[in-house]
């Protein structure tokens, strides 16, 4: 697409440079070969807007020679010629012009006139169109990077989305697994509470299954699905898995992304608690502070253990959900201190509303 | 033992309900008595140093101490059913050492299967390869925290930071730290593999020191050196080690 045809808002100033341009031969015509005001305007001026869309078709030997891609000595030859058969175009016009105004009386002697210029309107012209082949080049370059910017753009976003679907919050096998063993386990000695087990299991994987496939819930679903989660693992840990809450009741409205907190606390039971031969109490916090909500997880760890290398998998999906959602707005707060890991997510106070195209 | 001796059985899982289900699966079995229970780690190296039993049935993720620790702080030939969720490093070194192992949740026939097995692995006196299983089920992100040492039934765990030296003895090492000494049955270069170089150097063919213990390093003969400890102790120092202490320092 033509850089300056294509894009409205380039043709008008381009045409006014140019008639601007018209005045100064206007100028030469006047002082050099003492035209009289009135014929060199009629000379030069549509002269000069002749030769501005001439000079716009430099954008097609442009497009044919691009810098990067053809030797300098062809794009010095291709550019030469073009702009040797522009200026004898523009000449030739000129003349054909001059000799239309001598069969008028008040212009004769316009061609003689006109004669004395030639050669400077000449080198005019290979300059004019070198100027306009430069600046076609410059807008071209600018279109390119604009392109790549947008392309660049469009790609990031893709990759945001498909990362948001992929981080799109799972339960880990490993919890299914040993839930299931506990059923198993259940069933001869107390087949109520391995059914009562059962149902749990369903209802947690219903509830996580429906908050996954949306954007936002309100945290007291969350909280909901922890506990949903919690009530699962009591069985497997029984006495050595306690939990504590702290819930501040102005902060539990707040939208959240889904899953955003059940990693966490699971997190908390299998690297911690689930280390520990006594266990301990998992504390979940919830506080408002001013505009925005922290929720913290701690857990009590094994200070002889070895520590885990970097950051777990379920701690670096939170990571990536809330800074895709979120950007600078959301804070991840991990402290591993040697008697206690401790992660606490703020994020915007934003009341949720469930008359979103996904709420309900 | 004989053939028809019961096999002497210990279950080692830090959940409630996984021993409850292993102790119903064995109920009824005869050739199978059930001598002890473990909750984790310590109390499984302790059961199997007292109890002298003939299979393990043995959970790989718990508190302390997991699977592999404990078959390797046992230093006893045992038959040995591992036992796991889902952990991927750990099926796939039982799968590459043809190691049997359970998946939770398994069936009782799974599990009578796996025993069998153990039981033929340990009569044709196929030994487990724990040390391999260990590294392969647990790769390593950087170098050990701790180390663990048995004492009899007990279980010491000794942080690395607070490893002064190690020493070659016979077959074995000399662990000093804080004062005191284990004895641990491996190799210098083993330990010295697993040990933090930016820490602990290979000063002499039979020490490792822990650099932060350092005092001073005198000239003892051509080629030769002290090294002296915070604590006095005196250590020898190779042409070689005094070279690599060189370099870090």
């Amino acid at each position: 697409m033509h850089p300056i045809l294509a894009r409205g808002g380039r043709l008008g100033p381009y045409v006014a440079a140019w008639l601007a341009l018209g005045g100064l031969i206007a100028v030469l015509a006047h002082l050099a070969a003492g035209s009289p005001w009135l014929e060199a305007l009629l000379l030069s001026v549509p002269l000069a807007l002749v030769y501005a869309f001439i000079c716009l078709a430099s954008y097609y030997p442009c497009r044919a020679a691009p810098v990067s891609l053809v030797s300098f000595p062809r794009l010095l030859v291709t550019h030469f010629l073009a702009a040797v058969f522009s200026a004898a175009l523009w000449l030739f016009l000129a003349i054909t012009w001059a000799v239309t105004l001598e069969t008028l009386p008040p212009f004769a002697g316009v061609a003689e006139r006109l004669g004395r210029l030639v050669v400077v309107l000449a080198v005019t012209a290979v300059l004019l169109y070198t100027l306009a082949a430069a600046i076609h080049y410059v807008l071209i370059a600018f279109e390119e990077a604009r392109q790549r910017e947008r392309r660049h753009l469009e790609l990031e976003m893709a990759a945001r989305e498909a990362e948001l679907r992929a981080l799109r919050a799972q339960v880990d096998p490993h919890f299914l697994f040993n839930a299931l063993h506990a059923i198993a386990s259940l069933t001869t000695g107390q087949p109520q509470a391995a059914r009562q087990m059962c149902l749990e299991l369903a209802d947690f994987l219903r509830s996580s299954l429906r908050l996954g496939a949306r954007q936002q819930i309100p945290l007291a679903e969350e909280l909901a699905l922890v506990e949903r989660y919690l009530a699962i693992e009591q069985v497997r840990f029984g006495e050595r898995l306690r939990v504590a809450r702290e819930l501040d009741e102005a902060a539990l409205g707040c939208a959240v992304p889904p899953l955003i907190l059940q990693p966490l606390v699971e997190n908390a039971v299998t690297h911690g608690i689930a280390g520990l031969v006594e266990g301990g109490e998992v504390r979940i916090a919830v506080q408002r502070r001013g505009e925005r909500v922290a929720i913290t997880v701690s857990n009590p760890v094994d200070s002889q253990a070895e520590p885990p290398g970097g950051e777990g998998l379920g701690l670096a999906n939170v990571r990536s959900r809330l800074l895709a959602g979120y950007g600078s707005e959301a804070l991840l707060d991990v402290i591993p201190g040697p008697h206690e890991f401790r992660v606490t997510v703020e994020l915007p106070l934003v009341a949720f509303a469930a008359t979103g195209p996904e709420g309900a | 033992m004989r053939a028809s001796d019961p096999l002497r059985t210990i279950i080692v899982d830090d959940e409630a309900p996984a021993r409850s289900l292993l102790r119903e699966y064995l109920a009824g079995r005869e050739d199978i008595q059930l001598v002890g229970e473990c909750a984790n780690g310590f109390e499984a190296v302790k059961a199997i140093a007292e109890l002298a039993p003939d299979l393990v049935l043995l959970d790989v993720q718990m508190p302390k101490l997991d699977g592999f620790e404990v078959l390797e702080l046992a230093e006893r030939e045992v038959a040995v059913v591992f036992i796991t969720a889902h952990e991927e490093h750990a099926v796939r070194a039982f799968e590459v050492h043809a190691v049997d192992y359970l998946l939770k949740p398994f069936s009782q026939a799974r599990l009578e299967q796996a025993i069998a097995r153990a039981k033929a692995r340990r009569s044709a006196g196929t030994p487990i390869p724990v040390q391999q299983l260990a590294a392969a089920a647990r790769p390593r992100r950087g170098p050990a925290t701790r180390i663990l040492v048995r004492e009899g039934p007990a279980v010491h765990v000794i942080p690395t930071a607070e490893l002064d030296l190690v020493e070659a003895r016979d077959d074995a090492v000399i662990l000093r730290s804080r004062g005191k000494l284990y004895r641990k049955q491996r190799t210098l270069s083993e330990i010295e593999a697993e040990l933090d170089p930016a820490r602990f150097v290979r000063v002499h063919r039979s020490f490792i020191l822990n650099v932060a213990r350092l005092a001073r390093i005198e000239l003892y003969a051509k080629d030769s050196r002290i090294a002296t400890l915070q604590d006095g102790t005196k250590v020898p120092v190779s042409r070689t080690g005094y070279a690599r202490l060189r370099q870090l320092l």
